[in-house]
Formats: C-alpha cells, structure tokens, sequence
C-alpha cells in the first residue's frame, strides 16, 4: 500500500506542476465536440434528425456527441496515461529506479492506474458540468448510480488495455504512434461520435469495443430513459470484457516486462 | 548566404525523412492514419442526413454531397499539422533527442532549423493527404471539378505561408513551456472549431463568424471548395488571395519576430537545455 500511495503522490505532483494540463483536459475534449454540433447545424438544419433517430433511437446529436466525449476521457487516460505511463519516466530519466527497486511492478503500476482513475473522473465530471451548463443536457439524479456503475465496469476494461500497453511500451519503447493509431481506431470503431450502425463494418468490429455496451448503456439511460433492467445485457456483455481485458493487460504487462528484463534493455532508449 | 540557408533547411528535412524511415511501422502508419481519422466524420455526416446528400448544405453552400465536402475540408486543415505539430514539436523532439544544444549551436540563424522541419512537414503532409484522397476516391468516390485543381494549390501556398509563422510561434512557446505539446493542441482545437472545415460559416455564431476571417485556414478551405465543388464563398477570390497574402506577411514576421525574442529570452536565463 505505501508503493501505490507513494506513486499516487508522486503522480499527482506531477500533474499539478503543470496546471496547464489539468485546464487542457477538463476544457478541450468538449471544444473537440463542437465541430460535430456545426457540422449537425449545416447538414441537417435543426437540433433533430430524423436518420440519426433511426439509427440510435435519439434524433438528439448534440447530446449524442457529448456523452461520446465526456466517456472518451477515459479512452485517452488509458491509452496515454498508462500505456505510456513508463515512457514517461523513461522520457525522465528514472524508470531504471522504478524497475530496479524491490517494490512490485504490480503495485507501481496500480499506483498510476489509480491516479490516472481519480484524475480521469475529476475531468469527466468537469466536463460534463460544463456540457449541462453549455448545452442544457439534463440528468436525472437517479440516473446518476447506474451510470458510474457502468463508467467503473468500463474504465476496467479501458485499463486492462492501457496496462497491455504499458508492456508493449517497455518492449517497443516508442509506442506513442502506435497508442495515437489506436485512439484513432476507438473512434472510428466505437460509438464515441457516429453510430457505429451506419456501417456492416464498424457495426460489427464495433461489438468486440467495451467502449460500445458503455456508450450504448449510458445514452440509453440519458437520452432515452431506459430503466437500468433493460440495459443488463450491455452490462453483463461490458463485465466479461472487463474480464477478457484485464486478463489481457496484465498477462501482456507481465510477459513483456520479464522479457524486457531478460534482454536488458530496460534502459534503452 | 541564401544558399548557405537553403541548405541547412535541406539537410534538416533530410534528417528527418532518415529518423522516420528508421521507424518503418511509424512511417507506415503516418500514411494509414488520416484515413482512419476521416471516417468518423464521413460517417457522422451520413448517420444524420441518411445518404451522401443533404438538401440544407446544398441551401446553404450551393453543394449538397456532404462527403466531398467534409473530405475537402479536413484535407486542407491536414496542413494545420505542419504548423502546429512539425513544426511546433520539433524543438522539444530535439530536447528529448538531447540535440537542441547541438543544434542551436550550428551556424545559421535558429529559424532556419525551423524552416527545415516546415520544408520536411509540407513534403510529408503532402504525401499523406494524397494518399488520404486517393483511397477516399476509391472507397466514396468525390466529385471534383479538376480544372480548380491548380488555383487551389495556388491557394494552399498561400495559406501555407501564412501557417509557417504560426508554426514559428509554437516553436518558440514549445522553449518556454517545454511540454510545448499543450500550446499546439490548443492552437490546433481553437483554429479547427472555428475554421469552416465540415460547415459553412453561415452556422457559426456571429462572434466565432467574425474571428474566422483572421484565419487563413478560412480562405484556404473555403477558397478551395468553391474551385473544386462551387462552393458560394462571402469573398472574392482576388480579396482571398490579397488577404492570404497579408496573413502570410504579418504571421510569419510576427512568428519570426516571437521566435527571436523567445531565443534570446531562454539563452539569456540559461534554460534552454531545461527540460
């Protein structure tokens, strides 16, 4: 426990020596939403759309691409915070200590893991004020149980992924293309902007994505009022992928990490 | 002293185009990327109309298919990357290289480094965005009128130019911020909301409307869709090019202008090498 508290001290030191970074996150991924709001405006000519409600059940885009947003936060802090998590303190100068000292990896790495889960949920609640504020999108507070239920299902799953990453990262050092390919490849296969049903196949890669049963649960909750019963299926199917990817990341971590240590270049460059 | 200039600014593309080509997946991926990114927005656009056609932009621009529209618009701000990105981030790859001290220690002015990276970004996101277009052709087929092929370049120069001192501008803040990344998704997010890339200016709010116009981005994408698909645009194409040009000439000194002032300001505090 002091190994996973000292990295979240650590980590939070970090992140409020650039105060910049903290207002860059909680701001911008929901300015990156606005395009799609003008884009909406231009080609439908009204807040509604008729094709959009037949695809999603809503005909409301601009609630539609906010909660996609809001939930992709989570998406980013996988993929950048802790994949790239030991990158970083290569980038440092300091991942040789990390990996040198007698704590376990395990640990240190749940250290970042839970600081990137406190600061990814300040941002998400940041920005999803700022989104009620904005654009008048309203939330019931007895939704609000079933949605952090369905956020904490999916940001295990998001950081199985990210841990996976992390090992891919002591391995092939300069991961970040790849991380970037990836974020890329969420979008176009997940829910987060579009719906995914407007195509045979995002439609279906879309199904093996945490981030859809997430998205499609969550909108069904906000936008459609749809009890939590009639979501279990998104829960259960989100769950075993919960299951399916943080058996993946940390097999993947392990494995990658000991070879990593076999080879010796931990501290290559 | 030109020619002394012209090449440094060659070798730095060159050594850029090695680093990358040592990293075959990346290069590889740099071209497969932009094409993944568009789709998204294709996509969007088709989910809300219900078809490549939409009876309200073709109201309100003269031109309803949506994908050769949205198509057009994200190619040209691909070029947003070379300021922000190439050449914003190139100084603090540098830092990270643990080159930057070298670099700045060879004999010719530091924006001329600068000026390398803009040359090796203009070549690679180039080549990417041809590639984006031609694999978009193939899968939605966009509909051009070819003969407006060669006033938009003319166009994109222009606006290049004038992107070239906004990049010099990011490179100089990347000095004093270090995690310059932060300055150049900044620029990149504000000046892509409020540039009509997927959207006409006509559904701006009158305040974003009226900062659009400072925005070469803006005459860049619009000036190019009106020659390639007849987009009816609020300028003439002689007032694009006049203020293009005047961008290019008051961007680029006053990025020249930051960029020197920013160098003598880290030498002097001795925080160049800081990281």
């Amino acid at each position: 426990m002091i190994i996973v508290y000292e990295e979240l001290r650590k980590t939070m030191k970090i992140w409020l020596t650039y105060p910049l970074a903290l207002v860059f996150w909680t701001i911008f991924p929901i300015l990156w939403v606005i395009p799609f709001i003008f884009q909406g405006k231009a080609f439908v000519g009204a807040l509604s759309s008729r094709a959009f409600a037949d695809l999603t059940g809503t005909g409301q885009y601009i609630p539609f691409v906010i909660i996609g947003a809001v939930v992709s936060t989570y998406m980013f802090s996988a993929l950048y915070g802790i994949g790239n998590a030991f990158r970083a303190e290569s980038y440092w100068g300091t991942l040789e200590y990390l990996i040198g000292s007698p704590a376990q990896k395990g640990f240190i790495l749940l250290g970042k893991v839970i600081t990137e889960g406190i600061f990814s949920t300040f941002f998400a609640i940041s920005q999803f004020l700022i989104a009620l504020f904005l654009f008048g999108i309203e939330l019931s507070l007895h939704k609000i149980l079933p949605i952090l239920l369905i956020m904490a299902f999916l940001l295990l799953a998001l950081y199985g992924l990210g841990i996976g990453l992390a090992g891919l990262t002591l391995l092939i050092k300069e991961s970040r293309g790849i991380i970037h390919s990836l974020d890329n490849i969420l979008y176009l296969f997940s829910p987060i902007r579009y719906p995914v049903e407007v195509n045979p196949i995002t439609k279906i890669v879309s199904l093996f994505i945490p981030l859809t049963y997430a998205l499609i649960a969550i909108r069904g909750i906000v936008l459609l009022n749809k009890p939590f019963h009639l979501l279990i299926t998104q829960v259960i199917v989100l769950f075993l992928l919960d299951i399916a990817f943080l058996f993946f990341g940390f097999y993947t971590f392990n494995t990658l990490e000991k070879k990593v240590r076999m080879k010796g270049t931990i501290g290559h460059y | 002293m030109l020619r002394h200039y012209l090449a440094a600014i060659n070798a730095e593309n060159i050594k850029e185009w090695k680093i990358e080509l040592a990293y075959p997946p990346d290069f590889i991926r740099s071209f497969i990327e932009p094409i993944i990114y568009i789709l998204p927005f294709i996509f969007y656009g088709i989910a809300l109309v219900g078809g490549r056609n939409s009876s309200n932009l073709a109201r309100l621009v003269g031109s309803g298919d949506i994908i050769t529209y949205v198509v057009l618009g994200y190619i040209v701000i691909g070029f947003l990357n070379t300021a922000c990105w190439g050449m914003g981030w190139s100084l603090r790859k540098e830092q990270w290289f643990g080159t930057i001290e070298t670099i700045f220690a060879a004999p010719v002015p530091r924006w001329v480094y600068i000026g390398g990276m803009a040359f090796h970004s203009t070549l690679h996101q180039g080549a990417m965005i041809g590639i984006q277009v031609l694999v978009i052709h193939l899968f939605f087929k966009i509909f051009l009128n070819l003969s407006g092929i060669i006033p938009s370049l003319l166009l994109v120069g222009l606006m290049l130019i004038a992107l070239y001192g906004l990049g010099m501008m990011v490179a100089a803040m990347a000095l004093i911020f270090k995690e310059g990344w932060i300055v150049s998704e900044i620029l990149h997010s504000i000046i892509a909301v409020v540039t009509p890339i997927a959207y006409p200016l006509a559904v701006l709010p009158a305040f974003l409307r009226e900062i659009a116009k400072f925005m070469p981005t803006t005459y860049g994408v619009l000036g190019i869709r009106h020659f390639l698909i007849g987009e009816e645009v609020f300028f003439t194409i002689p007032e694009a090019v006049l203020r293009l040009l005047a961008f290019s000439i008051g961007w680029v000194g006053f990025g020249i202008f930051i960029f020197l002032l920013v160098d003598r300001k880290v030498r002097r505090e001795g925080t160049l090498g800081h990281y």
